[in-house]
């Protein structure tokens, strides 16, 4: 079927298979590679990006119900080279080691911290709580988090 | 110039960090080459049978398929096969199955999807055997025989196999009058314990493309943490007369902690290549493949004894365990071997008697974890110590504190303990007095509260010749490359090898570049990256390197002033003698004269740390020299749900003796990522077959890893540095060692608050629920 989808702001057309997910578009069609692939399940949260300003799973969103959607993977969070407020946030506070689950914790948050930028606490971690990271133990990630909140707030 | 003398021991910003927070951080399934086919491939679902024929002809006409192979359409025997230390592996069954995730056939195709549709049109018949899961089971008599051709394998000397068993490997290893270890002893203790099999789930699955050029030259790329062993199996396996003949390209891990050390699907993905000279063959394995398909860790059963005086003076120790290492053998051999002479934790015992079993399982193969065959032992003694406290009427800290190895004492391997291996006593104090900082609440009507301690130690399992190798080059306007073989699978080497080289250099660290692409035509020998040891092993030979590099600095100055080298010295800008300098760039290049000619050389170094006085294992008692040991002590505080059995960590401590912390944010990070892995370990995490032999636990919610609402409320990282006399800057290794005590550390303040004593893991809330509820029957 044919398809259009905004991509970090820039129009594509598609030709998918309805059984094609957003990750694989992504990935697979316009090598926007930035989006990680750990589960292909749902379960680890590497492949989130933000659809229509909400955080979603693409590995499990299928394309097809995407006509006219807007779409902001990790590629589109930053421009000219210059980091967001988010990226800068995971460095600051070491949030990254292998760097696998980082770019789906830095969509989640940007999604999260563009709606709310005053979310409590609780809901920080609790969009944290969707994904899985096996290196860093969480606390680093929380502390980029509040660090991010704390970054977009003053600027 | 002094300013760039600090460098060791800042949290400087990880090197890595603005491609992995842009996405832009290159890893195995985001590379992309032309002419490339997707691999696929059926696996046997049955743990344990004979091949009777497998019907590849209707796949190998559908749509997009470039090849369908097995075992035995290739022609596989006895003659193809791999290892390191037991060459019991071929790269897919060829006769027989023997865990249910082993490869029968593969597709290579167009496209995922057409592999994928090939692969349901191949039809297995199989023979099916009894299977065996159990390692304790399965050195019985009755056991199924999983390999008949054990003991026919060819292996290295160390590892002697036990034919017509299902024992690959019997470590046993004699301190002192072993036949009669409790002699002394006025007191005993004993129990078993079951450490299940677990899988690293680094949230990367694995990953290899492979090509093989118009002139027959490999090249294989992979999220490996082992390009040189990988280049050695594959040389050996393809016959390759000539390593220059095989490119092997690394590039950013996603995570490996030991599941991406050795081999895993290399040889296979290279072997399928090589039916389709000129594509590129890429395998990158599902989710369910990584849980089924490569390596698992642990998987251990065994029984421990204790013998003390009434003091609480240990006497003596006899352990036997059993590792469930599953289908093939070669990459649990070292596991086992270590395991064996750690489990007396660090502790000092007069006798020891230890054994240790790799055996053959109808699982998975079983490899290197994070902790490689120490949080298995660690696991028993502490549960033991704590039994022994109990029954002395002593106070568990009081008796660790007692027994903890002190310098002059020996180990297990009778090595003897200096000062300078770091100070156990002082972690553990340390431990107990951050814990106490905090008051533990008194029971109340919802919770039991809960508070332990122990001790940890760790060596690093290399091989007796583990080496690490750099080349370096001054460039022109003085920034510096750096070329390891060292693999940046997170743990922070790019970031923490740059400030031991800035600092020795006394240049800015930004000026230094470590490459975080490996390939083996162009990056020096390392032997891998495994056994906490890059930071030690490589940062040596980065210092090693930069010495030079000044040196010839001063060599380049010494002819232009015709001075003693000696006299001349070098501050990270210039080089001077008395009152005459020259800057760095005058020299970088040799010094060129105001007519144009050129004396000395540009400067170009290399440096090397081989790891000195590693032996093998003496076959009859054992004994051998490994590596130096890294000393620790974790302490938690914990409640217990009485109504639903859920444990909460309140505040988990770790104190470890790091000899010097090059990078204190980043070792914390070790150890905070590390500890969630044990408290995974202790809490939550467990690998599970069913009836018919095939593993349930194959995604990230059967197999539950550790999430963010798991963490401790509190965690604390104690560094003590006591400095370690050849490591860099006295560092020592320290990135495996926190994964080391959670299990038993929490299972004894479990057991302290509830008396209810567990001798497995995981503890899941469940279970917790139930033992409480059983204990107020």
């Amino acid at each position: 079927m044919e398809l259009t989808i905004i991509i970090n702001k820039k129009d594509y057309a598609f030709s998918v298979d309805p059984s094609d997910s957003l990750l694989s578009i992504l990935r697979e069609h316009l090598s926007l590679t930035g989006t990680k692939n750990g589960c292909s399940q749902g379960h680890c949260g590497a492949c989130t990006v933000v659809v229509n300003g909400k955080a979603v799973k693409s590995c499990i969103t299928k394309a097809k119900k995407l006509e006219n959607a807007e779409v902001l993977t990790i590629e589109g969070v930053s421009s000219n080279f210059i980091l967001h407020a988010i990226q800068e946030a995971f460095i600051e506070a070491t949030a990254v080691q292998c760097g696998f689950c980082t770019p789906g914790y830095i969509m989640e948050l940007y999604a999260l911290l563009q709606a709310d930028p005053d979310a409590e606490k609780e809901e920080i971690h609790k969009a944290l709580e969707k994904h899985l990271c096996r290196c860093t133990g969480y606390q680093p990630i929380i502390d980029a988090a509040l660090l991010a909140q704390e970054k977009i707030k003053n600027s | 110039m002094k300013l760039f003398n600090k460098v060791v021991g800042t949290s400087i910003p990880r090197a890595d960090a603005h491609e992995k927070v842009t996405g832009t951080a290159l890893y195995i399934d985001d590379l992309r080459f032309p002419r490339t086919l997707k691999m696929k491939v059926l696996r046997a679902g049955v743990p344990h049978a004979i091949i009777n024929s497998i019907e590849i002809s209707k796949a190998i006409d559908m749509p997009g398929v470039h090849k369908v192979f097995t075992g035995k359409s290739l022609n596989l025997d006895k003659n193809h096969l791999f290892g390191t230390c037991i060459f019991d592996q071929a790269p897919l069954a060829i006769d027989k199955v023997r865990h249910a995730g082993e490869i029968v056939a593969v597709v290579i195709a167009e496209t995922e999807k057409q592999a994928l549709a090939a692969i349901k049109n191949i039809d297995v018949d199989f023979k099916e055997l009894p299977f065996i899961l159990d390692p304790i089971e399965a050195v019985g008599k009755e056991a199924p025989l999983i390999h008949e051709q054990n003991g026919k394998y060819h292996h290295v000397p160390t590892f002697v196999p036990e034919p017509q068993t299902n024992i690959f490997y019997k470590y046993h290893l004699k301190k002192g009058d072993y036949e009669h270890v409790f002699q002394d002893a006025e007191i005993t203790v004993e129990d078993n314990f079951e450490y299940p099999l677990m899988n690293h789930a680094a949230i990367e699955p694995h990953g290899a493309i492979a090509q093989w050029d118009h002139t027959g030259e490999l090249h294989l790329w992979s999220s490996s943490q082992a390009p040189f062993v990988l280049r050695e199996v594959l040389a050996d396996y393809f016959k390759i007369k000539q390593m220059i003949k095989i490119h092997i390209h690394i590039p950013y891990l996603g995570g490996g902690f030991g599941g991406k050390s050795d081999y895993t699907i290399e040889p296979l993905v290279a072997l399928a290549a090589q039916l389709v000279p000129g594509y590129h063959v890429k395998f990158v394995l599902t989710r369910k493949e990584v849980f089924i398909g490569s390596v698992l860790g642990r998987g251990m059963k065994g029984h421990m004894k204790l013998g003390a005086k009434k003091d609480g003076t240990l006497v003596g120790i006899e352990a036997t365990q059993y590792f469930s290492d599953g289908a093939y053998g070669d990459t649990g051999c070292n596991v086992v071997l270590a395991a064996g002479h750690n489990c007396v934790g660090p502790y000092f015992f007069p006798k020891c008697n230890l054994k240790s079993f790799g055996v053959y399982t109808n699982s998975a193969p079983v490899g290197a974890f994070r902790g490689y065959g120490h949080p298995e032992g660690q696991f028993m003694i502490e549960r033991l110590l704590e039994k022994l406290a109990l029954k002395l009427g002593m106070e568990y800290d009081d008796l660790r504190m007692k027994n903890f190895l002190r310098p002059a004492d020996t180990n297990s391997l009778g090595q003897i303990i200096n000062e300078h291996n770091g100070d156990i006593r002082k972690c553990f104090t340390q431990t107990i007095t951050k814990l106490n900082e905090i008051p533990l609440p008194p029971e109340d009507e919802s919770f039991f509260y809960g508070r332990a301690a122990v001790g940890l130690i760790k060596s690093p399992v290399q091989t007796a010749n583990a080496s690490s190798n750099v080349f370096l080059k001054f460039n022109e306007d003085l920034t510096v490359n750096i070329s390891t073989g060292g693999v940046e699978l997170g743990q922070g080497s790019l970031t923490v090898l740059a400030q031991i080289a800035a600092q020795t250099l006394h240049i800015p660290v930004s000026n230094i570049r470590i490459n975080y692409e490996i390939n083996t035509q162009l990056t020096p020998y390392e032997w891998q990256t495994v056994a906490s040891m890059t930071t030690m092993r490589v940062g040596n030979a980065i210092i090693s390197a930069c010495e030079k590099s000044i040196t010839q600095f001063k060599q380049n100055a010494a002819l232009v002033w015709d001075y003693a080298l000696n006299d001349i010295v070098y501050d990270g800008t210039k080089v001077s003698y008395q009152d005459r300098f020259l800057d760095l760039k005058e020299l970088v290049l040799g010094y060129q004269y105001s007519d144009g000619h050129t004396v000395g050389n540009p400067i170009l170094t290399t440096g090397s740390s081989v790891v000195r006085n590693v032996t093998f294992p003496d076959l009859e008692t054992g004994q051998y020299q490994p590596y130096e040991w890294t000393f620790g002590s974790q302490g938690v505080d914990l409640k217990i749900n009485k109504k639903t059995g859920e444990i909460t960590i309140l505040h988990f401590v770790t104190a470890l003796d790091a000899g010097k912390v090059i990078n204190p944010a980043l070792a914390r990070g070790q150890v905070t990522g590390g500890v969630m892995q044990g408290i995974g370990q202790a809490l939550k995490e467990k690998i599970v077959y069913d009836e018919s032999g095939n593993m349930t636990t194959t995604n990230l919610r059967r197999y539950a890893i550790p999430r963010l609402s798991d963490m401790p409320e509190k965690f604390s990282c104690i560094f003590i540095e006591t400095p370690q006399p050849d490591g860099p800057f006295g560092a020592r290794p320290i990135a495996e060692h926190p994964a080391l005590g959670p299990p038993s550390v929490i299972l004894n303040a479990i057991q302290r608050v509830t008396g209810i004593s567990f001798t497995s893991i995981p503890v899941t809330k469940e279970r917790m629920l139930n033992a409480l509820k059983a204990g107020e029957k």
